[in-house]
């Protein structure tokens, strides 16, 4: 079962996502990237129906980057939020709807403040200091109430991270192995290693 | 489990005496699951006008915007504010436009419209999800916790009331209703509007410390 | 020989020019000037009006609106005003699109048109009706000054051709030569809003047609940051207002001219 975590630190945005690809009940990849990075300080982990997720992360993708070509600038994250949130309330009342469940990432150089929005198929859109998709998100938003600082460096942020993947491991009948952890700041994107 | 019900939170709107007050939780919840305690349901219009719109928050979103343009597009081509009575008629065509595949969000409007004499004179209304406009001369209610609110609301408001006190009113109708209901509540937000000034409190400001709401 | 390539749409004539927005660059040269001056923390604008008299009805700049006559300043949207220099219709136009093209990308994006954003897609249109067939350019130029998060306080120039260009400080209109060499010599980059104030009134005080300034002949606008909610705050100054930053500035009419005509 797919398991998406997010939070925000002291001048960063951490997103976990697994790296499970499930058909049925068999496992048939794990080492599937679903944090896509959508310009030099922006971050995307999508979740939801197979196939359309892929599909619609593509199509956000591509028309961020035709924006930064166009204007030289990227969109800043809370441009970029709102566009893909019309994206998702548009498709919504479409034939056939993506069912896409996103958390945003971003480090707006602007104004040297990250940014992180909770996003669901529906076009829910809202900025939050942490959030989580997933059954993954009945075990950590209790442990983030608890334990998130938003002044936390880059290291207790992690620790942070951590448990939530561990009380996931622990509890959850049907966790994933393996997660991808990257982190979005002033200096852009880099992958971390848990 | 209604649509309308999927995100919870509440808003109501009290007219007083030359002031009118507007006010809304501040919870946004997938079902029973609480996932943020800070998310704005109502709106600045003009200066002297507000809007409220509790519902499906993608839709809150979405209307938000779109009144905002058009709004804003008015404004440019009037060279001037839109007044209330107009406004809320556009808030009715809006939604009544999807008649057929609604917006589930059921607006309420608060403000102060402009009379001949040049005067403010109070002004809330409220609409269904397809846009049938309810003008009051008391209070309109909407939201989950939206039978709680008639209640409270009945026991508590009486005409003719000051800022002041309208504001203590408002703010215990909507503290007491959302406490009874499970998916509205984590903050609340009020405004207060009269002809020159408008006062606008969030929750940390006027309840007192703890997990939840104290009333 | 221009005749065979003016007379219908603009096509290439043989030396490879386009006499069509070369007329209307003409037009412009000819229109009430605009001048601007950026500094670090705002942007000033001021416009020479053509359009007076004592019987013109101006009650609509006195009071209402956004302030200003409407023939010269304009607001594009709350982080953007302009000022436009050539033909007065073909501006309101332009005007009209600006505004709606800002309140498009508000409602896409749900911010305020970056300000270069807003002149590419002026620009745009502008380029279009050099080359459609049976369409006459926009006789049209704008200054754009504006503000947004990427680079701060911007000030734009377009023409009719659908060229932009960024500056510090820019005049377009009649002697917009004159004005552009007094700018050159006078502009200091670290110049600050009261200087730019001083500087736009002094060049136009000098380029302009009559001998004093007056809010009949003139308009005046500024754009600066709110300093309680840093966001832009645009001020497109009334008749009343201009005529006492004037006399602040030693260049309203002087009392003795109001004695010796009674």
């Amino acid at each position: 079962m797919e398991v998406s975590f997010a939070m925000t630190g002291k001048g960063y945005v951490l997103l976990a996502a697994d790296t499970t690809a499930v058909h049925s009940i068999i496992k048939v990849k794990t080492d599937v990237d679903k944090i896509k990075e959508l310009s030099p300080h922006l971050l995307m982990a999508y979740s939801g129906e197979p196939g359309d997720t892929v599909q619609f992360a593509e199509y956000v993708e591509r028309n961020i980057r035709l924006y930064q070509i166009r204007h030289t600038y990227p969109l800043r994250p809370p441009s970029a939020a709102s566009w893909i949130r019309r994206s998702l309330a548009e498709s919504l009342r479409s034939r056939n709807p993506y069912s896409v469940n996103l958390l945003l990432g971003g480090y707006d150089t602007s104004t040297y403040t990250p940014h992180l929005y909770w996003m669901d198929y529906l076009g829910t859109l809202v900025e939050v200091p942490f959030a989580a998709h997933g059954y993954g998100s009945y075990f950590a938003l209790s442990l983030l109430d608890r334990y998130h600082d938003p002044e936390a460096t880059v290291e207790e942020g992690l620790a942070v991270l951590r448990r939530c993947l561990d009380e996931v491991s622990k509890r959850l009948v049907v966790s994933p192995g393996k997660y991808k952890v990257k982190i979005v700041d002033k200096d852009g994107i880099r992958e971390v290693e848990l | 489990m209604s649509i309308m019900q999927y995100n919870g939170g509440s808003v109501i709107a009290m007219v007083g005496k030359d002031c009118v007050a507007i006010a809304s939780d501040l919870r946004l919840g997938v079902q029973s699951l609480s996932i943020s305690s800070n998310f704005e349901k109502i709106f600045p219009v003009t200066d002297r006008l507000y809007i409220g719109l509790p519902g499906l928050a993608s839709d809150v979103t979405t209307l938000r915007e779109q009144f905002r343009y058009r709004v804003n597009m008015y404004t440019i081509k009037e060279e001037r504010e839109i007044e209330p009575q107009a406004f809320a008629q556009l808030v009715s065509s809006t939604l009544y436009e999807k008649r057929f595949g609604p917006y589930f969000i059921e607006p309420v409007i608060a403000g102060m419209q402009k009379t001949p004499s040049g005067s403010y004179a109070p002004f809330i209304a409220a609409t269904d999800l397809i846009g049938c406009l309810n003008f009051a001369k008391d209070f309109v209610v909407a939201g989950t916790a939206s039978e709680k609110l008639f209640g409270v609301a009945e026991g508590l408001w009486e005409p003719d009331l000051e800022a002041e006190d309208l504001f203590e009113t408002i703010s215990q109708t909507l503290l007491n209703a959302v406490d009874r209901d499970a998916f509205s509540g984590w903050g609340a937000i009020v405004h207060v509007i009269t002809k020159d000034k408008i006062v606008i409190l969030s929750s940390s400001a006027f309840i007192s410390p703890g997990l939840g709401l104290a009333s | 020989m221009a005749r065979r390539y003016d007379s219908r749409t603009t096509i290439f004539s043989p030396e490879g020019r386009l006499y069509q927005i070369e007329y209307a660059m003409e037009a412009i040269s000819h229109a009430g000037s605009v001048l601007g001056v950026l500094s670090k923390d705002g942007i000033v604008l001021a416009a020479e009006k053509k359009v007076t008299g004592k019987l013109l009805d101006l009650s609509g700049s006195n009071q209402g609106g956004y302030g200003g006559s409407g023939e010269k300043i304009f607001m594009l949207n709350s982080n953007v005003v302009a000022g436009v220099a050539g033909i007065t219709a073909d501006a309101n136009s332009l005007v009209n699109y600006a505004r709606q093209a800002a309140q498009r990308h508000l409602f896409t994006y749900n911010e305020d048109i970056p300000v270069e954003v807003l002149a590419q897609r002026l620009c745009d249109l502008k380029q279009g009706y050099t080359q459609y067939g049976g369409l006459r350019p926009f006789g049209v130029s704008l200054l754009y000054a504006g503000y947004d998060p990427h680079y701060n306080f911007q000030l734009y120039h377009s023409d009719p051709s659908g060229n932009y260009s960024g500056w510090k400080a820019t005049c377009v209109g009649a002697n917009s030569g004159t004005a552009q060499s007094l700018l050159k010599q006078e502009y200091k980059d670290d110049i600050t809003m009261d200087g730019a104030i001083d500087l736009v009134l002094r060049v136009m005080s000098k380029t302009m047609d009559s001998t004093t300034l007056g809010s009949e002949k003139l308009e005046f606008a500024t754009l600066t940051l709110d300093p309680e909610t840093k966001q832009p705050k645009a001020r497109i100054y009334r008749p009343a207002e201009i005529d006492a930053l004037l006399q602040k500035q030693g260049l309203g009419k002087k009392e003795e001219d109001t004695e010796m005509k009674s």
